[in-house]
């Protein structure tokens, strides 16, 4: 046995926390450790050349890399293992990034403690770390597509382009999703349903997609590769399998409860697609004065103080409390990115039509960004208006009569309070998680995160990829974007799922169940126990089709003659890693 | 013998696909918490034998963790449903062995929720704080008599009588829940029992029903009982004789 150990410093990520240099030389003395050695980056090209390099020159046979999440990095290390020929199963990841110094940075010593300990225990683990082959798994070449809105149909296209079969679905009895419902997009104020159109038009003739509207999913099994799909269609139900998934079912717009901002009471409040609408038929006339206000629903329940009673002394402030208490603050936490850019194209749409009109934009604070600034600077030579109020103390809106409402604002800036005459106020709101969202993560075991939203597998490096195999996401799923946005994220989830199917091929991991057949008695218990039906029983000893066993490693646990071992994570290799840390905390035990 | 204020060292069993991703975001997060938690990497927690849960105790860890998806979330459908039965049978063994039963403690958290993790990190280390580090720590008697205690019940986790009455509870098999579970308890008694005498006669060689009833601490007819079933089972056999009585030796 002859381990090798690569303590990462990730620039200061690990090293400006924990001393790396004090635990590359304690891993050298654990057992089986004949080298170790720190690098700034261990994986840049320099830090997998040295992994190379000590790997002849010491004739390592397992390896163990401390740096940041196996989640993300295994793989890229595992390669460099079999690039200088090892089998990619020797290797083990020690976090101590993600689960030490990123979240210890206030105690460098304890840290430094604890990536010792984590690191002794992925060295036991290591020395007992045993080399697999991975089963192989045919990638058929046919994809579904869910949602076709502008992000679906993009992928259905890029798909079918390249030759593969594509099913795609939409609950809906028209294509188009949300784009279809908008007026102008901006900042080139192209008409979106030209843009949509074209894009349907392509996609209906195309000879490679399925097209099914009016259809949702109703049952997702199997993996990557080989997924069976059942759909609930108009006439019934239909089974197909695909090799991938595209989830591109989209978001909706949240639509503001009765009495925020008086929306549903007074129906000169209405919201952004509302005011879309009514561009679109012509229908808003020359009036005097239009008022935005952004943020509703939006950006709420941030931890964000401020102290009321510093506030200068006035009635919004002392409204304000009693708002806020009733309100309980309703909406997303989070910023929707597209509604800044939506509301200053809405107001130069009605400033080109009715150039007296006033448009008056509250906002909190106002993200145009890239080429948006110079939109924004349109509107101000259009003389939009802005006005900057702040979260706490909202806008009030007070009826004067059937056409006219007074809308009582903050003036942060100026420092004061503002009543304006409006004509109409517009609530700019947030996209949001459709309804069922939560149903489909998970029927495709996909998590959800805080914002509500799909979670890419990794929001930097996997963007459109989901955790699972297999499945990738595009658009508005994983939160707010415009449509430039989803068309490019539906090209890339193309491109993702397409890899995977001109493979033909992929390999499963080496994670599977594995039966002692002397200590087997043919109970039965694990052939229920599998979710899979991985285990049959035949002449009276259970068998297990590697294929189908997906390593979750539940029949290992219950087996009464713990008859079954799990490959790569064996009892002895879990338990390698307890004994490691706790050894110096309790001896003599079994 | 509590001490004032401790460190304590917390075993976390965390599932590949949420609980350790949900830890991984609270570091992308940066979300602070004490460092008193080791995370052990494990596919699903439907992975986590009871005997894992067990052992981290008896090699002296303050307090376990086992983390995995919410319900409903598992990425492989049932392992957490299963690991939450099982980690129920190893709380009520270490209630029997007189520990606290909040040093095992059980919580879903999702890829997405870095500061819930971070959140119960830090309230399981106030709580490990408050209860006082493991008894075995202690040394002495009691601790002594605690230790092989832990070792038979490990001993009875593995085995196949134990494992068996368990296992079936897991695949739905309609049983009456109060009946069945006065069976578990039964049996695992009885388990734990026959180990502690069998690990005695492991480690001193043969020995005497009163022999055996000093160090286990059982009495007499409780010890013949189980006698009397272990040489049915062939566990164990009559070796010899010492004052007038019978010494026994394990076989397995
Ligand atoms: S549970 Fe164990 S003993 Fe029973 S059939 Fe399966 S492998 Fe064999
Ligand atoms: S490890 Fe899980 S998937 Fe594999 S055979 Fe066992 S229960 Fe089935
Ligand atoms: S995968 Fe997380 S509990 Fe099963």
């Amino acid at each position: 046995m002859r381990i090798g150990v690569f303590i990462c410093h990730c620039g200061v990520n690990i090293g400006g926390v924990v001393n790396v240099p004090e635990v590359t030389e304690y891993a050298k003395t654990l057992p089986y450790v004949v080298h170790a050695e720190h690098n700034l980056y261990t994986c840049s090209e320099a830090g997998l050349a040295a992994i190379n390099e000590a790997i002849k020159k010491h004739d390592l046979n397992r390896i163990v890399v401390a740096a940041c999440t196996p989640r993300t990095h295994e793989p890229l290390f595992r390669l460099a293992c079999k690039g200088a020929g090892l089998n990619p199963y020797i290797f083990e990841m020690a976090n101590i990034r993600e689960h030490c110094s990123w979240v210890h940075s206030y105690d460098p010593k304890g840290a430094t403690e604890k990536a010792k300990d984590i690191i002794r225990m992925a060295v036991f683990r290591a020395a007992l770390l045993e080399p697999q082959v991975e089963p192989e798994v045919e990638v058929k070449g046919s994809s579904l597509v869910i949602g076709a809105g502008v992000a679906g149909m993009t992928a259905a296209l890029t798909l079918a382009n390249q030759g593969f079969k594509v099913y795609l679905i939409e609950k809906e009895a028209e294509l188009g999703g949300m784009t279809r419902k908008l007026f102008k997009i901006y900042p080139t104020l192209a008409d979106s349903t030209e843009v949509v159109n074209t894009l349907i038009e392509v996609v209906r003739l195309h000879p490679n997609i399925e097209i099914l509207t009016s259809t949702t999913l109703k049952e997702v099994s199997g993996y990557v590769g080989n997924f069976n799909v059942i759909l609930t269609v108009p006439e019934g139900e239909r089974k197909i399998s695909v090799g991938t998934i595209i989830v591109a079912s989209g978001s909706s717009i949240y639509i503001p409860p009765k009495g925020l901002y008086q929306y549903g009471i007074y129906n000169r409040v209405i919201t952004q697609v509302e005011l879309d609408k009514m561009l679109r038929d012509d229908t808003i006339g020359r009036p005097e004065r239009v008022i935005m206000i952004q943020c509703v629903g939006a950006r709420k329940g941030e931890i964000r103080h401020y102290d009321l009673a510093a506030l200068p002394k006035s009635p919004t402030a002392e409204l304000l409390r009693r708002i806020l208490k009733a309100r309980k603050e309703e909406g997303w936490p989070y910023c929707s990115r597209i509604c800044c850019m939506n509301s200053i194209k809405n107001a130069i749409l009605i400033k080109e039509r009715s150039p007296k009109t006033d448009v008056v934009i509250l906002f909190g604070d106002l993200r145009v960004y890239k080429e948006y600034e110079d939109f924004y600077r349109k509107a101000r030579d259009l003389e939009v208006r802005f006005i900057r109020y702040i979260e706490e103390v909202p806008a009030e809106i007070m009826k004067v009569n059937e056409e006219k409402l007074n809308v009582m604002v903050y003036d942060a800036l100026a420092g004061c309070e503002v009543t304006l005459t409006a004509d109409w106020v517009v609530l700019s709101t947030p996209l949001i998680p459709t309804k069922d969202m939560v149903m489909l993560a998970r029927m495709l075991k996909i998590p959800i995160g805080t914002d509500g939203f799909l979670m890419e597998a990794h929001l930097k490096m996997r963007p459109v990829d989901a955790s699972v195999d297999g499945i990738f996401l595009a658009g508005t799923v994983t939160g707010p974007k415009d449509v430039p946005e989803s068309i490019i994220s539906g090209k890339a989830a193309a491109a993702r799922a397409a890899t995977l199917m001109m493979r033909k091929k992929v390999s499963a991991e080496a994670i599977t169940a594995v039966v002692d057949r002397d200590l087997c008695i043919g109970c039965g218990l694990c052939e229920e126990i599998c979710p899979y039906g991985a285990h049959r029983i035949e002449e009276g000893k259970s068998q297990v089709i590697e294929i189908l066993c997906r390593g979750c490693g539940s029949c290992a646990a219950e087996c009464p003659r713990r008859a079954i071992s799990m490959r790569h994570y064996g009892d002895h290799q879990v338990m390698a890693q307890l004994k490691a840390l706790l050894r110096p905390a309790l001896t003599g035990a079994s | 013998m509590v001490e004032k204020s401790f460190e304590p060292l917390i075993a976390a069993f965390c599932c590949n696909w949420c609980a350790y991703a949900g830890a991984d975001l609270a570091g992308t997060s940066r979300f602070e918490y004490p460092t008193n938690v080791r995370i052990i990497r494990v596919m699903c927690t439907g992975r986590v034998d009871s005997t894992f849960m067990l052992l981290a105790l008896r090699l002296g860890a303050d307090g376990v963790l086992v983390s995995g998806c919410h319900p409903g979330d598992c990425h492989y459908l049932r392992g957490n449903y299963m690991m939450e039965r099982r980690l129920g049978y190893v709380k009520r063994i270490i209630e029997l062995l007189g520990m606290e039963p909040e040093r095992l403690r059980l919580e879903w958290i999702s890829a997405g929720e870095g500061e819930k993790f971070s959140a119960l990190i830090r309230d399981l280390v106030g709580t490990i704080k408050k209860i006082g580090p493991n008894p075995l720590k202690n040394g002495g008697i009691e601790a002594e008599y605690l230790m092989r205690k832990m070792d038979a019940s490990i001993e009875a986790l593995k085995s196949q009588r134990l494992r068996w009455v368990l296992g079936i509870s897991q695949v739905g098999i309609k049983i009456d829940e109060a009946r069945y579970k006065a069976v578990v308890d039964s049996i695992m008694h009885d388990e734990i029992e026959r180990y502690m005498m069998i690990l005695a006669m492991k480690e001193k060689g043969p020995l005497t029903v009163k022999e055996m009833s000093q160090i286990t601490k059982l009495t007499p007819t409780q010890v013949m009982r189980h006698i009397i079933a272990l040489r049915a089972s062939g566990m164990i056999k009559e070796v010899g004789e010492r004052e007038h009585q019978y010494t026994y030796a394990a076989t397995v």
